[in-house]
């Protein structure tokens, strides 16, 4: 999986690339995060719109995003997510849980 | 003993026109070169694309399932899975594992207020979404999952 992350604003956006599953994917993304959380950030976007599949390895690592990103005062918004990834997140119930925006742009307005 | 969940079992799905088996080392690494295996042999089979990813996904928890909890991921042990395509078009996964079992049915329900925030638990429950039909036999040792 590919992870690009960028500040734009004060926000961190994260953009992903290939499936978020079980093994190297979801062991990089929690090291990115784990790495921009001890920098102090707490403002994130996850951009999915290059995610075809995720597991619930994957979603495990989102929920639990989600779950630090609040406790520091920030969140996690989602951008755009390919329509499997979403089904996959609304079945188990969590798409709610998350802010969900059409593109980078709105979801980092979103904080302001 | 065995456990049922979904639609009704797969009633008469006639013979066994294909059938595709592979073994797997009991370690995470060892999934994703397996579960490309499974969606290689579901493109030959040309399954209509949404069940081909519905399937995928399950297979990929399923083994992820059997690798961290049946094989307490040690590569020493192994995990099968089989693939069986009926005349009527069914798909079959099976799936096993050399673990000591769990019960499936003791599995909360992870959309539970109490649960909706875990990061974990979501694998099986997930699995039972996806597809059609969902058996656990051995002492939940072996998965099968039916795609109608």
């Amino acid at each position: 999986m590919d992870i690009n992350v960028r500040k734009r604003s004060q926000v961190q956006v994260v953009q992903l690339k290939g499936q978020l599953r079980l093994g190297e994917a979801v062991d990089d993304l929690q090291r990115t995060i784990n790495e921009s959380m001890a920098e102090g950030d707490a403002r994130f976007v996850v951009n999915l719109s290059e995610v075809p599949m995720i597991d619930s390895s994957g979603i495990g690592v989102l929920v639990r995003f989600l779950a630090s990103a609040k406790k520091r005062g920030g969140s996690v918004k989602l951008v755009n997510p390919s329509n499997f990834a979403q089904k996959t997140l609304r079945l188990v119930g969590v798409l709610n849980l998350f802010e969900v925006y059409e593109d980078d742009d709105q979801a980092v307005a979103s904080f302001n | 003993m065995s456990f049922e969940a979904g639609a009704g079992a797969a009633d008469q799905p006639g013979e066994v026109t294909n059938s595709f088996e592979l073994r797997l080392q009991g370690e995470v690494r060892a999934i994703a070169a397996a579960a490309d295996s499974i969606s290689a042999k579901l493109q030959l089979l040309q399954i209509a694309e949404e069940k081909q990813v519905e399937i995928l996904l399950a297979v990929h928890e399923a083994l992820a399932n059997a690798v961290v909890h049946g094989c307490k991921n040690d590569p020493s042990k192994e995990v099968r899975c089989r693939l069986e395509q009926y005349a009527n078009g069914h798909i079959l996964i099976v799936i096993t594992d050399p673990g000591s079992g769990y019960s499936p049915q003791q599995l909360p329900d992870p959309t539970g207020d109490e649960h909706i925030h875990r990061d974990h638990g979501r694998g099986i429950y997930l699995i039972r979404q996806l597809m059609d039909n969902v058996l656990f036999e051995h002492n939940g040792r072996e998965i099968r999952m039916w795609k109608y």
